[in-house]
């Protein structure tokens, strides 16, 4: 008992076995497993448990007394833990190791082992006390982050691949489109430009990146159109659309470009960059230009043998006896009709193709409204006996404007309105003059329009469904007609009851210098 | 009524017989010509009193052929009716000195009118 003196208990020898006893009572207090073995003896076996070894192993005092320590590994026999501990005791110093346990019902535990040896004068090693404490539950939240850490690992992982794959996606969409793309900063550096735009401007990257538009390739980008558009047009209007830009560049030549252009305003890394796709519509214009003039020159080839042919229909009509046939008389006027109809289809299509490409030319002067209608009903009226045209009201007006083309809409107007009232005789064209405007309606009372196509007559090669067998046509005058109007900064309308008749009107303004008519 | 002469110039023979056949009853001389390059002889020798002008014409374009006769103070006063098919052609008339513009394909009734005016 002479060690035991040593600790800070003060025993006396007549109360050692009452202190002896108090002192066991304290170790099993504890909620660590406590073991002492004797490594005196062969394969230093265990010669003391206190209760809470007892309760972590589950194993019960007599079955752990004179067992080496090892029982509790049952088969798991390969662990790392194993060899420190083994080392440890034949070293005969301490050492601490989490080693997996099992208990008495098979269950794993995690054991943190600390042991400790116990040397007697000589140094030997005669004891080692083992603590255990089951750190299962420590060890569990210990794997459950570790995983939860790898889990996170993996998917910011795939997350990266993902963007990255993203990213190589939309950037070789940006490589492929065959549009020039820039993005510029605020200040209108570029910071990337893609492949197309570098084939189209013969430059490469290096020499265009980080580079100042302006100052791109000699200042050939320094065009006063490209300035106005991103200082003071994009600051106010974002994004610009179809904004059209022409420049002679030293290399490539004269361009015509169509941009797009885009602020960023989303927050972030991106703000107030610019994207600017750039359109070459060069060829695109020539292309459109040529067709034009193959139009042009094929409706003027067409409407050559046409005149010939409708001025020996004239000539005809005029030589024909009086006492000739009814029949031979209609078909004469059928055959006039007829060319007529092909006339104003070469017509049409020659003015549907330049209305697309935008090419419609028109050659403004100064006329007289009133005198333009009356002219041009009196002509109509001359070829149309079954109706009678019936001219109201007048606005006084010298307007400037495309004569020829309003001609054409006051042609097309009254020729429909008795086109499709083939049973009634009477179609009214009015005039009037409204604040700046003036005004002209053509009203007959013929099939009308259902509400459902009032929204579509003006629209190209729109033909209502129920008409195309008694009134066959292209479907383009009134939207010819509508492009001329708004050709002149005007509206045109129609009201319409289905069965009852249809009202065409149309506005134009009277500009400041429009004259009235004296 | 005096026997007025109307020079035509087309490159079309077949508008050419047209207008000729057409115009025969109405009392008028007619001298049908293909070729724009001669009419400045024509005129020099027939002494027109109006001339129905075609626009496209090749070598020489009736505009062209405008542009000379406006230049020179025996033709300056002459009518010149233009005869196009062409949907600018009476701009490009009238900015040549045309005194009337008629489309094609014309009105019989249009076309006597206006020569009717400029000879009466």
């Amino acid at each position: 008992m002479d060690k035991i003196q040593y600790g800070k208990f003060n025993f006396s020898k007549e109360n050692w076995e009452k202190d002896f006893g108090l002192l066991s009572k304290a170790l099993d207090a504890s909620i660590s497993g406590i073991i002492i073995t004797d490594n005196t003896q062969p394969d230093n076996p265990i010669i003391y448990c206190n209760q809470a070894f007892e309760k972590i192993s589950g194993y019960q005092r007599h079955e752990i007394i004179g067992h080496n320590c090892r029982f509790l590994q049952k088969d798991d026999r390969g662990q790392q833990a194993r060899s420190i501990l083994k080392n440890a005791v034949e070293k005969g110093i301490e050492c601490t190791v989490d080693i997996r346990n099992y208990r008495k019902n098979g269950d794993l535990f995690w054991n943190e082992l600390y042991m400790s040896p116990i040397k007697d004068e000589a140094g030997n090693v005669t004891h080692f006390i083992g603590v255990q404490n089951d750190v299962s539950a420590r060890k569990k939240a210990e794997q459950d982050l570790r995983q939860q850490q790898d889990q996170m690992e993996r998917v910011i992982q795939e997350r990266t691949l993902e963007l990255r794959d993203n990213e190589a996606f939309l950037s070789s969409i940006i490589q492929t489109v065959r549009e020039s793309l820039l993005v510029l900063d605020p200040k209108f550096f570029v910071v990337s430009a893609n492949t197309h735009f570098l084939k189209t401007f013969k430059v490469n990257a290096e020499e265009t990146v980080g580079k100042h538009l302006y100052d791109l390739g000699n200042h050939q980008w320094d065009i006063p159109q490209l300035k106005e558009l991103l200082i003071s047009i994009l600051p106010t209007n974002n994004p610009v659309e179809d904004f059209e830009v022409e420049h002679d560049f030293p290399h490539i030549g004269r361009k015509l470009m169509l941009l797009n252009a885009y602020r960023v305003e989303l927050e972030g890394q991106y703000k107030d960059q610019i994207l600017l796709a750039i359109e070459d519509i060069t060829d695109r214009r020539e292309i459109e230009r040529r067709k034009d003039d193959f139009l042009s020159i094929a409706s003027h080839e067409l409407k050559t043998p046409l005149t010939t042919i409708k001025g020996y229909i004239q000539a005809l009509e005029r030589m024909a006896p009086k006492e000739s046939s009814d029949k031979f008389k209609t078909i004469l006027g059928k055959t006039a009709v007829y060319v007529e109809r092909l006339n104003t289809l070469i017509a049409e299509l020659l003015d549907v193709s330049r209305i697309q490409t935008g090419n419609i030319e028109l050659h403004k002067a100064p006329f007289d409204f009133d005198k333009m209608v009356v002219d041009s009903v009196e002509a109509i009226q001359s070829a149309a006996q079954q109706h009678t045209i019936i001219v109201k009201g007048e606005s006084g007006v010298r307007l400037w404007g495309d004569e020829s083309h309003i001609i054409q809409v006051v042609n097309n107007l009254v020729s429909n309105a008795i086109k499709y009232a083939p049973d009634s005789n009477e179609v009214l064209v009015y005039i009037s003059r409204i604040s700046d405007y003036v005004k002209l309606s053509v009203t007959d009372y013929g099939m009308g329009i259902s509400q459902e196509d009032q929204k579509k007559v003006f629209e190209r090669f729109f033909r209502a469904g129920d008409i195309q067998q008694r009134f066959p046509g292209m479907g383009i005058g009134l939207y010819i007609c509508d492009q001329i109007i708004k050709n002149h900064e005007g509206t045109l309308w129609v009201e319409s009851e289905k069965g009852k008749g249809s009202t065409f009107s149309f506005t134009l303004p009277i500009k400041e210098g429009d004259l009235d008519a004296e | 009524m005096p026997n007025k002469k109307i020079l035509i110039c087309d490159d079309d023979e077949g508008i050419l017989d047209m207008l000729e056949l057409i115009l025969e009853d109405t009392g008028y001389t007619i001298i049908p010509e293909k070729n724009s390059l001669n009419i400045k002889h024509l005129i020099e020798d027939q002494l027109p009193d109006l001339i129905l002008l075609d626009l496209w014409m090749p070598v020489l374009s009736g505009d062209q052929v405008l542009r000379t006769l406006r230049k020179n103070p025996e033709t300056m006063h002459l009518p010149v009716i233009v005869i196009s098919a062409s949907r600018e052609g009476k701009q490009i008339a009238a900015e040549a000195g045309a005194s009337a513009f008629i489309s094609k394909p014309f009105d019989f009734d249009e076309l006597i009118g206006t020569i009717k005016h400029y000879l009466n």
